[in-house]
């Protein structure tokens, strides 16, 4: 049996309250674990390396769990894409999360991997951040302030601020993430790259929400993942199509306005080329998709 | 009472492999798994530069780091032990770098951390030399040159001609021209490369390897480490996987073992898999010219071959591969006359190695989109045009293989009848150009590879000690390695079917050198028919003396008997005269005892190549042919291979579980290089060191296979078999070339047909349309 224990790492905690475990992260240099499908992956590959403090935080049940108030509905952040996938009631009300986590990694990495990780990782490739930032959700983050837990909400679309980077300062916890119940009417699509069923990390992805009524798309969100440092919200996108008949020319200029959101690179995955085309073939999907159901 | 044993037969079975349930249940001992005392942990140094002159190297701090036992330079290892079938290489290089493998110090520790920390502390200066990545720039008459003793930086060239090649374009109605560029792939195997190197108190090396060919490993290691091969014993534990990579020795194996001798204490090294995946051997990557004739009936006439190999910064065997490409090139159908050229060139890349299918998977890529390309421009369906130009039995190709049990035209006519082949064809050319993304494909190709090894060594035999004791157990010591391919169930079925003994009493033995007898070792689809052959005579040297004793036991004529069931049975009714270990024992304990051991070394009637490469080099030839159905979406540039229709001659099949499994493997293996499968180098670097950006096939991805063995029961074969490993790899990537073609219109010529690939293929198409349109 291999110790636990790795270079670099001095303690180990794992509290079992977001109190406790804020009052581990205001000591510095915390290393926080939940999946670890993500931070083992990139310790081994020499890119991060462990604070003196190692917290595993999957023993604080105030972090589990789907819930709805007031509306809104709250996905703690220990919540694993395999939850999403078996939670019929969110299915139903929110048919875009199952679809994308149907998508997501390979059964074991679904088991295993959380909603909170999947946000705080910030590729620009995740796949969870895509339907989420169509819901227009807020994240929730803890710090220990004053001698009591204090915390603030952010929106999702100002969370990100680079590849492996967001707003999440070194002594937050990222508690739960929540957005507004969708109203009936709302339609909520999303698509990523490759041939693969499973263990395909995305090349492009995108989705695309909005309410139809009487042929007409309101309140539109377009998102892109993998095509610029950040998932990103497609503005020229959203106003091509905001208020517009969802015809076949509407489609065809959101498509093209969603290309000139992107700023895709050439790497190992694809030129980018291939993603430019890929967003203008995904948007024209999904947007097609949503007009003719 | 009698008892009577019918006639029955072991062969064509379904054997499972003797060492399934241990791999299943983890209790497999790989040399990853293994510990010795007083061992420890060696790590190599590889260069971060691909051309570069080492101005120093301070391994001072990585030597005082307690644990660290030793750290060698090439200083430590005299410039003169070159090895390589090219002798280009050496363990530890110095002086200057030639690529992003190189190894420039190597570490023996206590554990894998401190081996791990030493290497961070060995301190080197470089001056950047110049970098040559493409094989047409090396070979510029100003090129920087990469081996000072290799001058132009040519590597290994082959050529072989024959037949009129003037007469022969002359009496072309169609000639095609296209150069293809076929790419790196590299073989994935489970288990990464792990040797473990240990010397005894007179200087003798015992080396745990992974090696596939451990007789001709010592005379090849031998160089490396300035010791007698004699002095080396090679024991090979189970291994996770070769598929040629484990032909050659590669620099971590000396230096693992220098390492060793360094210490006076057994080394164990493994690679990492990113480590694997930027040193182990890939395919021969290759550029190929190809003009090829056609008459306007179909006949095909000629090609006209000219290829260069990206060789990398030393050679390996695949280098060496222009000799099995210049075999499909001359042989995959009836040819009037061809023209073969291949040059390797040194460049500042990787290197390859050997690699299933050997030079036949490249070849075949270019032979069968050919002559898709030339059943379409004569106007006829490529079954039809493929029967026309598939050769006869007995049939003499240019290089001087007899094609004896030859069933090419069956193989065809049964691939087109089985999937509806020219009716699918034509339907879904008819839908290409109408509306809609999904379009549907059907493609086909074939080739030829040896079916009956191949004579590329003095010898390409191999020997066997077959010992059954006083139990009626059967010990067979075969020189034939076990790398996964399942020879040891085929060798237990053999000696079962010979000696009248369950299979499950025959014991096989072959992972130590100081026990077995010579083999040239697992490759060229080999080891069924050559192991087979011998085990199958040393059975019957068993069987004669065992009949001999007991016919003269019962007074009657040894051709009366035979053995059935444990028994030695009247050959004519089957009723037992004697319990089989009864008579051993008998055997060993009367007065005159004997054992019952014989040997046996089996040479194959094959000849070695001649000048012009030309020679019957192999004891038998097969054919395969494979039908590719797809869906592409002509959008993402997406395909789905759907079905995969496999039509083989086998020769025989012995354990038809194994053939399955190896020609499913081999499908697999073929489609990763058909659709996803590419080590990507830029500038002399791997981009793609793992399994998330190189993507081999997964799970879900793989199509319906539909099998159909033809058994043309071969002469020369054990029992009839031939080799079979090969060829379902070679077929596939032309077949869903073709197929993309039926469906698209595209022809793709450099492998691999990836969505980007693909999709971009088309949309130039289409731009083109849309601007002719305008």
């Amino acid at each position: 049996m291999e110790s636990i224990t790795q270079p670099g790492i001095e303690a180990y905690e794992a509290p079992a309250s977001i109190a406790d475990a804020v009052q581990v992260l205001a000591r510095g240099d915390v290393t926080v674990l939940a999946g670890g499908t993500d931070l083992t992956v990139q310790v081994d590959a020499g890119r991060i390396t462990y604070g003196k403090t190692l917290m595993n935080i999957r023993r604080i049940a105030e972090l589990q769990g789907v819930s709805e108030a007031g509306g809104r509905i709250s996905i703690g952040a220990l919540t694993t894409v395999t939850n999403i996938l078996d939670d019929d009631a969110l299915a139903q009300s929110v048919p875009v999360l199952r679809a994308t986590a149907d998508r997501f990694a390979s059964m074991q990495i679904r088991n295993a991997a959380t909603i909170g990780g999947n946000l705080v990782n910030a590729s620009p490739a995740g796949d969870m951040i895509v339907p989420l930032l169509l819901l227009d959700a807020d994240v929730e983050l803890a710090s220990w302030r004053d001698g009591a837990v204090s915390t603030r909400s952010v929106a999702l679309k100002d969370f990100f601020t680079g590849p492996g980077k967001t707003v999440r300062a070194d002594n937050e916890l990222l508690t739960r993430v929540t957005f507004a119940k969708p109203a009936a009417g709302f339609a909520a699509r999303f698509e990523k790259s490759g041939p693969r069923p499973a263990l395909e990390i995305s090349t492009v992805s995108a989705g695309v929400a909005g309410t139809l009524e009487n042929g007409v798309l309101s309140n539109v969100r377009v998102v892109l993942g993998a095509v610029a440092p950040t998932p990103l919200r497609a503005a020229k996108a959203e106003a091509a199509l905001e208020g517009k008949t969802l015809d076949g020319d509407t489609i065809a200029a959101g498509a093209a306005a969603a290309c000139d959101d992107c700023t895709p690179i050439d790497d190992v995955r694809a030129s980018a080329w291939y993603r430019h085309h890929l967003v203008r073939v995904f948007m024209e999907r999904l947007l097609t998709d949503v007009a003719e159901n | 009472m009698t008892t009577v044993i019918e006639k029955d037969s072991i062969i064509g079975k379904r054997i499972p492999k003797p060492d399934a349930p241990d791999k299943a249940v983890g209790r497999t001992r790989y040399i990853n798994d293994m510990e010795l005392p007083l061992m420890l942990i060696g790590k190599i140094l590889h260069t971060d530069r691909v051309h570069a002159t080492i101005k120093s190297i301070d391994v001072s701090a990585a030597r005082a780091l307690p644990g660290v036992h030793a750290v060698l330079t090439a200083d430590d290892v005299p410039e003169s032990l070159k090895f390589g079938i090219a002798r280009d290489n050496i363990p530890l290089k110095g002086g200057k770098v030639r690529c992003t493998r190189d190894e420039i110090a190597a570490v023996a520790a206590e554990t894998e951390d401190i081996a791990d920390q030493a290497l961070k502390l060995i301190k080197v200066e470089y001056e950047d030399l110049p970098g040559l990545f493409d094989v047409h720039e090396a070979l510029e008459d100003d090129a920087p040159q990469i081996h000072d003793d290799r001058p132009g930086n040519k590597g290994l060239a082959y050529s072989h001609h024959s037949g009129d090649l003037a007469a022969a374009e002359a009496e072309s109605d169609i000639i095609l021209e296209n150069t293809f560029k076929v790419h790196y792939v590299t073989h994935c195997c489970m288990g990464t490369s792990a040797v473990l190197a240990d010397f005894d108190a007179d200087g003798k090396l015992t080396i745990y390897s992974q090696t596939q060919y451990p007789y001709n490993f010592k005379m090849d290691l031998a160089p490396a480490l300035n010791i007698h091969p004699g002095d080396i014993r090679v024991i090979q534990p189970p291994v996770g996987g070769a598929f040629g990579s484990k032909l050659d020795v590669y620099p971590f194996e000396p230096i693992c073992v220098l390492l060793a001798r360094a210490t006076q204490r057994p080394v164990k090294l493994v690679f990492s898999r990113e480590e694997e995946f930027i040193n182990a051997p890939t395919r021969q990557p290759v550029e190929i010219h190809l003009r090829s004739g056609v008459k306007k009936d179909g006949t095909m006439t000629f090609r006209h071959v000219n290829s260069l190999l990206n060789n990398g910064a030393y050679t390996s065997w695949g280098a060496t591969t222009p000799y099995v490409m210049m075999r499909t090139f001359s042989s995959h159908f009836r040819l009037q006359a061809i023209s073969y050229d291949a040059q390797a060139v040194y460049t500042n890349n990787p290197y390859a190695g050997s690699f299933r299918g050997y030079g036949n998977v490249q070849a075949t890529y270019c032979t069968s989109i050919h002559a898709d390309m030339m059943a379409e421009a004569v106007g006829m369906d490529p079954i039809s045009f493929g029967i026309k130009n598939a050769q006869d039995e007995g049939e003499v190709t240019p290089q001087g293989a007899v094609l004896n049990d030859c069933v090419f035209a069956e193989l065809l006519k049964i691939a087109g009848e089985k999937t509806d082949f020219v009716n699918k064809m034509k339907t879904y050319a008819a839908e290409r150009d109408k509306p809609g993304r999904i379009k549907r494909g059907i493609g086909i190709a074939s080739s030829i590879h040896n079916a009956g090894g191949a004579k590329i060594h003095k010898s390409d035999g191999c020997g066997t000690i077959l010992k059954l004791d006083d139990y009626a157990r059967a010990t067979i010591i075969t020189g034939a390695s076990e790398i996964g391919q399942g020879i040891d169930a085929v060798l237990c079925q053999i000696i079962s079917e010979e000696l009248g003994i369950p299979v499950k009493d025959v014991t096989v033995v072959n992972n130590d050198s100081a026990i077995g007898p010579w083999d040239v070792g697992v490759h060229a689809s080999r080891t069924t028919f050559i192991a087979g052959n011998s085990a199958q005579r040393a059975a019957r040297r068993a069987k004669e003396q065992i009949l001999n004793y007991a016919a003269s036991r019962a007074n009657v004529g040894a051709g009366e008997l035979d053995l059935r069931g444990g028994h030695v049975v009247q050959s004519k009714d089957g009723v037992s005269v004697a319990k089989l270990d009864k008579v051993l024992r008998e055997m060993h304990f009367k007065e005159d005892s004997e054992l019952v051991m014989t040997t046996d070394y089996y040479e194959p009637p094959s000849e070695p190549e001649g000048e012009n490469h030309v020679g019957d080099m192999s004891a038998a030839y097969s054919h395969a042919v494979h039908v590719v159905e797809a869906e592409i979406d002509t959008e993402t540039g997406v395909i789905t291979v759907e079905k995969i229709t496999s039509v083989q001659d086998v020769g025989r099949i012995v354990n038809e579980m194994g053939l399955e499994a190896q020609i499913e493997g081999g499908i697999i293996m073929g489609l990763g290089y058909a659709l996803s499968e590419e080590l990507q180098i830029e500038d002399g670097y791997v981009r793609n060191p793992n399994f998330r950006d190189y993507k081999v096939m997964t799970a879900p991805e793989i199509p319906e296979m539909e099998l159909h063995f033809v058994e043309s029961q071969s002469s020369t074969g054990p029992l009839g078999a031939k080799g079979i490993a090969e060829l379902p790899t070679i077929v596939i990537a032309p077949a869903v070339a073709n197929a993309l073609y039926n469906a698209t219109g595209i022809r793709i010529f450099n492998p691999p047909l990836t969505p980007e690939k693909v999709a971009r293929a088309i949309w130039e198409r289409d731009q083109g349309h849309a601007q002719a349109a305008e």
